[in-house]
């Protein structure tokens, strides 16, 4: 309602005019300041200023086409360079002059005896492999939230990495680059490891078999977790749908998944070498669905009891019909 | 509406007579200035337009932040929580004294529910859901160990029921009684243990001797330098659960969502062997026999409706019980004074019916 014109009104005096300055004056200071109160000087990664980037990763082999193979036996090291063999050779993936990142499971600062991070004897070799195909470099990272400096070196795989020659990058709040994942329901303008992967031309995943509280498994698909920033914990509200788009995330150069001695119980810490059951088992795919899929197997479960595996697999993301890809099975006596 | 900035004693709110208003004070000031105006006009074509257009301005801006604020953004709420970096807080050390032999290797660290889970991840939800109050964890380095250490890690769970909950449920198989506060295992490299409403591991990098004999030296000291609250145990409990075939160590207390369904929390639950299977047998106080009637009721209706289970013929015994197959594994429950309980997942209907015969005898001697 447009209110009634007041008509010509008394002329204000002088005392009047400054009296009504002042009070508009103070209202203008009061506005300000609960604007300046409420304003939040830390948003959210300060993604506001720049337009999230597409923070896909595809280091994919395509012309080795999809390969897979099932090492058994109790030594993880002979167990890889087996199953690589009959894959064609660490060769087929990586050569001369690659920059190769390998994406341990660093999570916890626990010792590598009980299972629930990448064991270093695999760090150590796979470096050593990739650098005998003729890598130029290889960097060994992952995301652990709490004490990432104690989860590096209490697990081993700090000494593993160092040993081997190959660097080890310990992120830090600017290691992270704000992405939208095309297509995706919770990737969007949110930080992922962006720092370490300037330069690299290939990935390898490791992870160990893991029964998990809430994702019910933690094998190679759920290892890319590391790669997410910020307070990813809120994800494990919806543990299949982020799983799934870390496999839309981040398509590998390989992915190994150790099953020496799975987590079968009180996953995907554990603390306890009860936790553990000797599987005897060394998974190498190009195809971490499948890798996956496989992996289950050794906790007692297939792959339709873990629900990011059947929808991965029915986005085309992999397939979780590992048999189809005619794995190379290795014998432990076949070394 | 807001009425925030009117030195003329009106409103100026955000519509279209407030912006008027705000013209008309204007107006007001730039008369007494002396510099036009020797009296008042209703506003014009062009003060109307710019109201006008003022109003669409903030108009867009509410339909876009309300827009904003429908789709879920998790970068946004990753700043409304502890900030990313450092989410761990530094604190005094968990002994004030460690033992002989014993060097801390860091400082204590503190974790509340918002940060557990980067501390021990997807184990997070066992805890939350049990009533998690905080955790305290540190390491300390083993003297002469070449290299060995232990993780000691105290989850204040609030009660002790709920520390017995988490403590139960994670028992390893080859757990071996440790004698130390209310309750308490050694497994290989670990020692777990209750006391009052604490739940404390003792993780060692190692499952020698001297690691395990400095995890038990270490709980010990723990427990006498920690003061709890005088608590009654579980015992009461437990013993409605009959010693024969009983699984050695597997009564624990499930903190909620037990068998799927959500309204039954806080059941103590115990395996049994039955010939070559294994059935578990429940047991849960709900304070009075209404409360326990009506939750059995629903549990019933849990069976049938969410299971799509089959009610069998009703048992001889106890008054009440009911017997469900669920495709070839059978649930049986009941009720009996403040006491819901009964059998789950026995192999076949006689089993279900024995086992239910057993512990309502039990239930009926403790609470006649």
């Amino acid at each position: 309602m447009i209110p009634p014109d007041p008509g010509p009104g008394p002329v204000a005096t002088r005392r009047e005019f400054f009296r009504r300055g002042l009070r508009a004056g103070a209202a203008i200071a009061a506005t300000g300041g609960l604007g300046a109160w409420l304003w939040n000087r830390h948003p959210p990664g300060d993604f506001g200023r720049t337009q999230a980037s597409d923070p896909r990763k595809d280091f994919a082999v395509r012309a080795a086409g999809p390969r897979m193979a099932i090492a058994t036996g109790r030594d993880r090291a002979a167990m890889l360079r087996r199953a690589l063999a009959a894959m064609g050779g660490i060769e087929r993936f990586i050569g001369r002059g690659d920059r190769v990142m390998l994406k341990v499971n660093a999570a916890f600062a626990t010792p590598a005896i009980l299972g629930a991070t990448t064991h270093p004897d695999l760090v150590a070799e796979l470096a050593r492999l990739c650098r005998a195909a003729g890598a130029a470099s290889v960097i060994v990272t992952d995301n652990p939230i709490n004490s990432p400096e104690s989860c590096f070196e209490l697990t081993g795989i700090g000494a593993a990495a160092r040993a081997s020659g190959a660097g080890l990058f310990v992120p830090r709040q600017g290691s992270f680059r704000a992405g939208t994942l095309p297509g995706g329901r919770l990737i969007r303008d949110w930080p992922v490891l962006d720092e370490p992967f300037a330069g690299v031309t290939k990935l390898i995943g490791v992870a160990p078999v893991k029964g998990h509280q809430r994702a019910g498994a933690s094998m190679t698909m759920k290892n890319w977790y590391g790669l997410l920033g910020g307070r990813r914990n809120q994800f494990h509200q919806d543990i299949d749908g982020i799983i799934v788009e870390l496999a839309m995330l981040v398509k590998p150069t390989l992915v190994v998944l150790d099953g020496t001695d799975s987590m079968m119980t009180n996953g995907p810490t554990g603390g306890s070498l009860a936790d553990l059951k000797a599987t005897n088992t060394l998974i190498v795919a190009t195809d971490p669905v499948a890798a996956d899929a496989c992996g289950a197997t050794l906790l007692g479960k297939t792959f339709r009891d873990l629900p990011y595996l059947v929808r991965a697999g029915e986005m085309g993301l992999g397939t979780a019909d590992f048999e189809s890809l005619h794995p190379a099975r290795v014998p432990a006596q076949a070394s | 509406m807001a009425n925030l900035c009117s030195p003329f004693g009106k409103p100026c709110g955000v519509s279209a007579a407030g912006s008027l208003y705000v013209l008309r004070a204007l107006d007001g000031i730039a008369t007494h200035s002396g510099m036009q105006h020797s009296k008042a006009r209703s506003p014009g074509p062009g003060e109307r337009a710019i109201a006008a257009c003022s109003l669409a301005v903030l108009a867009a801006v509410l339909a876009g932040v309300c827009i904003r604020q429908t789709r879920f953004d998790p970068a946004v709420m990753m700043s409304a929580g502890v900030p990313p970096a450092a989410p761990a807080q530094a604190m005094p050390g968990l002994l004030e004294k460690w033992p002989a032999g014993l060097s801390p290797m860091s400082g204590a660290e503190a974790f509340s529910p918002g940060t557990l889970s980067d501390k021990i991840d997807g184990k997070a939800d066992l805890y939350l859901s049990a009533g998690f109050v905080s955790l305290k964890d540190q390491r300390v380095a083993l003297a002469g160990g070449a290299g060995s250490w232990m993780e000691m890690l105290v989850f204040d769970m609030g009660l002790p029921a709920n520390a017995f909950s988490v403590y139960s449920s994670q028992r390893r198989p080859n757990a071996a009684d440790a004698g130390i506060a209310d309750y308490s295992y050694e497994a290989d490299n670990e020692l777990c243990l209750v006391h009052g409403n604490y739940y404390v591991e003792l993780v060692c990098s190692d499952s020698s001797d001297p690691a395990r004999r400095a995890a038990e030296t270490v709980a010990r000291a723990y427990v006498g330098a920690t003061a709890v609250a005088e608590h009654a145990n579980m015992g009461a409990e437990q013993a409605l659960f009959p010693p024969e075939g009983l699984v050695a160590g597997s009564i624990a207390l499930v903190p909620s969502d037990v068998f799927g369904f959500d309204r039954l929390k806080n059941v103590f639950v115990a395996r049994y062997r039955d010939g070559g299977n294994e059935v578990t047998l429940f047991a849960a106080n709900r304070g009075a026999p209404d409360e326990a009637a009506k939750v059995a009721a629903e549990l019933r209706g849990f069976f049938v409706a969410d299971c799509g289970g089959r009610e069998t013929p009703a048992p001889p015994a106890p008054p009440g019980a009911a017997i469900f197959d669920l495709g070839g594994s059978f649930e049986a429950v009941f009720a009996a004074g403040p006491y819901i309980a009964g059998v789950h997942q026995a192999p076949d209907r006689e089993s279900a019916q024995r086992w239910l015969a057993v512990l309502s005898r039990r239930i009926s001697g403790a609470h006649p």
